[in-house]
């Protein structure tokens, strides 16, 4: 146990902490080298709606929106403030939204981005691995040949337009699916609602349907290319003159074997999550993750830029810290070394 | 090759799926019937609110964050203005409208009069309505419009405290009705903060604020309103702000116009384009803010309820904001009114239209938007004066404008829209603009060869034979789509005649245009009244005493950095007259006429918005034939249209 506190947990222990500061302290630095600043931003914004706004209410519109963003000392000062509260848990206020805080506003959307997300990953992994590996071992069937054809082809398409096929399809020529958001217009979100939950469920659908799509197909050539040794393997072979059926030759001892690859990158995956599904969510005007993070980016805040990347560096080094940490377990052959 | 063989089974399963698909498609690809629209009319878009009774608006700004904060008056930009806030529910004294109004341009909403200046500009003199309502059924007075100034003004962190700091010494409130500001300095136009175009200074309820401790963190919800609707209820995840129209709309300013019909307003996040089009094609949506080209031309296709400004091509609202390419004055070349002059020859004005907007583009040569009342104040009294206008071109008098422009647009235009496009010449000059400035690279060659520039291999290079770099920047293709490909057809015609330039997409130019730190841009930086012909909206910026060189924030709009003594001389002089003065006009087309010969930035066209609506269910939207307001939802003016338009199935 000493030897693995020493050896494994503490080196790891402390590339996740070194992880998180230097994806912090890139994440702080390449906004401020921007040509734009959030406070000329939201002026030029105004000006551009066609506010009137005389010379002297731009300047002191300047001077007050500097000092409520805190933006007004150096970029170093600014750098220590922003750690001080950042270990205090306080991500400061969004200043495209001034002024509520960035961490209420996560709050808000994280929710929905991980309700669909997650489902949506683990969905397209099991069936995408599935239909990989039995692609590769059933190599003359052939719905499974056009299922790989199929998955081939959307995995190409880009995404934008596999997700408004979709939309146009199943909205509007057979309007079976609701156009855009996470419930209907006018409605307002009341999870103790079971009538609210399937209308949400409804909304979802779509959206998840092109996520499982579009990630099926990798998933799908990953597992094949992986199998695809693996079948010819001795062991395979031993088994099969053993004559255990093919389904548990496949289940037990192709898929348990390729599949660890498979989960380090499902453990990648899911650690993106937290900054959503840009695209997805800006189609089908879903309230998650994504659509804050390109308003961020589009009107540079910051603190918002900071506050959702800072979810997705640390959701990404925990889940590779938690992967390291139970690989042995997938994989007898990995001992903490 | 093997033959494919089709057995029984398979052709009998393929004749039956071919037969469903058949049998189904007609019903889902026509148009909806009568009766399934009575139906979905009667369906509720929320408890109690039936879709027949309920107007749906695009609120442009997208998604509201956060939802629930209505403080209209914080610094800063909230998509909440935009939600219905300042279109329903805030009122301010004084509107202008950018086309005709419904009862002409100036309306005065909760002044009874027009704003009263003594002589020097040093005091103005508002007297308000009597017998308005907030919602909540306190009286607005004198004392909302006195706190509201007060409050602003000792308040930092709110806008406009700084026009108020530095212009109001003091008021007075002679009488419940009265407000008299006493200026620092004369001020011809401070009435302007307080006039509506798009938006301005609204009133506060003093009841409401005055027992509020921070202002700057007040978030003002529910919003007591002013207007004709109050908030029935949003969605704290900003996607929808339900509007309900008040018991007692008489008692709002509105009243005085019409009746207010329409019982309830919906603004939404409907999301990208594409799918603002699918939601009207299903009349989910009655007023699209804006779409593609693209889509409107399919909505013009497949959806014989949309209706646009125009009846026909092309469709948009002209905004009263005039896209252009801003060059900055300071660079080494752009400098020089002969380059900027050749640059804006080098420009196909119909290659551009085509690309950017289909051709559904209404040019203008002079440096004000042909859009609103001004063809009528400025284009069509410009016109003598522009067919003979000349520059000095390799010594000689050059002609540069072309009066058939808008006609060679429309030329171009048909062949893919056919009979969309209209042949009326009047009408294609009243849709599509008059004429603008010629193609011409003779010209503009000799131009360049004028100011000294000279060709190196194959480029143009400044006098020394350094590079003469001009890269356009744009909005980005997400951001706006139109002025994208205006400025990517641009970069090909200045390539075409030797200009070593390249396309810059930006998601948001506007900080950098502010700051110079560009070469050319494709944006605006003129932006009018629209319905009245003082150009002291934007030219307030432009005067040399406000110039802020490249690498500081521009004071306003004066991104391109041009000053000009005659200019300074013009903005003097309507700095010192009224604001109705005739003499206002007069100087008015001294600025076009100096533009002109300086082209500090090059003018091209309206900006144009696709402002889409459906008569499903809701019928009296403005149009070109009907111009009482603007369309476009996101203007506070929009509050007009709610007098006019009618449900259809009531």
């Amino acid at each position: 146990m000493r030897k693995f506190i020493l050896k494994y947990l503490i080196p790891r222990i402390i590339q996740f902490l070194t992880i998180i500061f230097v994806g912090i302290t890139v994440t702080y630095i390449i906004p401020r080298l921007a040509p734009t600043d959030p406070v000329e931003a939201q002026i030029s914004t105004m000006m551009a709606m066609g506010s009137s706004l005389d010379p002297a209410s731009i300047e002191s519109m300047r001077a007050a929106l500097t000092d409520l963003y805190g933006l007004s000392g150096s970029p170093v000062e600014q750098y220590f403030t922003f750690w001080g509260r950042l270990l205090r848990g306080d991500l400061g206020p969004s200043l495209d939204n001034f002024p509520t805080p960035v961490s209420k506003m996560i709050g808000q959307a994280l929710p929905y981005t991980l309700r669909l997300l997650i489902p949506a990953v683990i969905i397209s992994f099991i069936f995408g691995n599935l239909f990989g590996a039995m692609s590769s071992y059933y190599p003359k069937n052939k719905a499974l040949k056009v299922i790989e054809v199929l998955g081939q082809v959307v995995r190409s398409i880009p995404y934008y337009i596999v997700a408004i096929v979709l939309l146009v399809t199943f909205s509007y020529f057979i309007p079976i699916f609701p156009f855009s958001g996470a419930y209907p217009i006018g409605t307002r979100p009341d999870w103790s609602s079971l009538e609210f939950i399937l209308k949400n469920l409804e909304h979802a659908v779509l959206p998840a349907a092109t996520l499982i799509l579009v990630g099926f197909g990798g998933w799908f050539v990953g597992m094949k290319s992986l199998t695809s040794n693996i079948i010819s393997e001795d062991y395979v072979v031993y088994v099969e003159t053993a004559g255990l059926s093919k389904n548990r030759i496949l289940i037990h001892y192709i898929i348990r074997t390729a599949i660890l690859p498979q989960f380090t990158a499902l453990a990648m995956v899911l650690g993106t999550v937290f900054s959503g599904a840009l695209i997805m969510e800006v189609v089908f005007g879903y309230p998650g993750i994504g659509s804050l993070a390109i308003r961020a980016i589009y009107s540079n805040d910051y603190s918002m830029i900071m506050g959702i990347t800072i979810y997705s560096i640390i959701g990404v080094a925990v889940a590779v810290f938690l992967m390291d940490l139970l690989y042995p377990l997938f994989d007898p052959r990995v001992r903490y070394q | 090759m093997k033959k494919y063989t089709l057995t029984r089974r398979d052709f009998l399963k393929q004749a039956a799926a071919f037969t469903a698909v058949t049998a189904l498609t007609p019903p889902l690809l026509g148009e909806i019937p009568e009766a399934l629209l009575a139906a979905q009319g009667e369906e509720e878009v929320a408890p109690g609110v039936p879709r027949n009774q309920c107007l749906i608006l695009e609120n442009p700004s997208g998604t509201v964050q956060p939802a629930d904060d209505f403080n209209r008056w914080r610094s800063g930009y909230s998509a909440v203005w935009v939600s219905g806030l300042q279109q329903l529910a805030l009122d301010a004294l004084w509107y202008i409208d950018p086309d005709a109004g419904v009862d002409g341009v100036w309306d005065n909403a909760l002044a009874a009069e027009p704003p009263i200046y003594n002589d020097d500009f040093t005091q103005m003199t508002v007297k308000l309505r009597e017998g308005l309502y907030w919602s909540d059924g306190v009286e607005f007075s004198g004392d909302d419009l006195y706190y509201t100034v007060d409050l602003i003004k000792n308040t930092p962190g709110m806008g406009n405290q700084g026009l108020f700091e530095s212009n109001v010494d003091h008021m007075e409130q002679p009488d419940r009705y009265t407000v008299v500001f006493y200026l620092k300095k004369p001020n011809s136009r401070f009435h302007a903060a307080f006039t509506v175009r798009w938006g301005a200074l609204y009133i506060m309820p003093k009841h409401i604020w005055e027992q509020v401790d921070d202002p700057v963190a007040f978030t003002f919800n529910p919003p007591v309103s002013l207007g004709a609707y109050k908030l029935r209820d949003f969605d704290p995840n900003g996607k929808w702000y339900l509007w309900e129209r008040r018991e007692d709309w008489q008692r709002t300013s509105v009243a005085r116009l019409g009746e207010v019909s329409v019982k309830y307003a919906m603004y939404i996040d409907p999301g990208p384009s594409d799918k603002r089009v699918l939601a009207q094609l299903a009349h989910q949506l009655d007023v699209i803010h804006d779409i593609t080209p693209e889509g409107r031309i399919t909505l013009a296709r497949e959806n014989p309820t949309s209706v646009g400004w125009f009846p026909s091509f092309p469709w948009a609202h002209p905004d009263p904001t005039l896209p252009a390419v801003i060059y900055n004055n300071e660079k080494p070349g752009l400098d020089k009114r002969e380059v900027r002059w050749a640059l804006t020859l080098a420009i196909d004005i119909a290659q551009v239209a085509l690309a950017s907007y289909r051709g559904a583009a209404t040019i203008s040569a002079i440096h004000v938007p042909p859009t609103g009342m001004y063809p009528q104040y400025y284009h069509e009294p410009l016109e003598p004066w522009l067919n003979d206008f000349t520059i000095k071109v390799g010594g000689e008098d050059y002609k540069p404008y072309d009066p058939t422009a808008a006609q060679r647009i429309a030329d171009l235009a048909r062949p893919s829209l056919g009979d969309l496009v209209p042949t009326d010449p009047a009408i294609i000059k009243q849709y599509i603009g008059a004429g603008w400035w010629k193609y011409d690279l003779q010209a503009a060659e000799q131009l360049m060869l004028d100011a000294g520039m000279r060709k190196v291999n194959g480029k143009w290079a400044l006098p020394d034979g350094s590079p003469f770099r001009v890269p356009l920047m744009s909005m980005n293709p997400e951001s706006n789509p139109t002025m994208n490909r205006a400025a990517a057809m641009i970069v090909e015609n200045w390539t075409t005649f030797g200009i070593d330039t390249s396309l810059d997409s930006q998601a948001n130019p506007w900080p950098i245009m502010s700051s110079g730190e560009y070469t050319a841009n494709l944006a605006w930086t003129i932006e009018t009244w629209g319905g009245h012909p003082d150009l002291f909206f934007f030219l307030q910026y432009w005067h040399s005493r406000l110039y802020v060189p490249s690498g500081a924030p521009s004071a306003g709009s004066n991104s391109m950095r041009w000053k000009n003594p005659e200019l300074d001389r013009i903005i003097e002089g309507i700095e010192t007259i009224a604001f109705d003065d005739p003499r206002g006009v007069e100087l008015g087309l001294e600025f076009c006429k100096l533009a002109a010969q300086e082209m500090p930035i090059t003018p091209l066209m309206a900006y144009n918005v696709f402002t889409t609506m459906d008569t499903t269910y809701f019928e009296g939207y403005p149009s070109i034939d009907d111009p009482y307001t603007d369309p476009v939802p996101n203007w506070g003016n929009t509050k007009y249209m709610f007098v006019k338009i009618k449900p259809k199935m009531a």
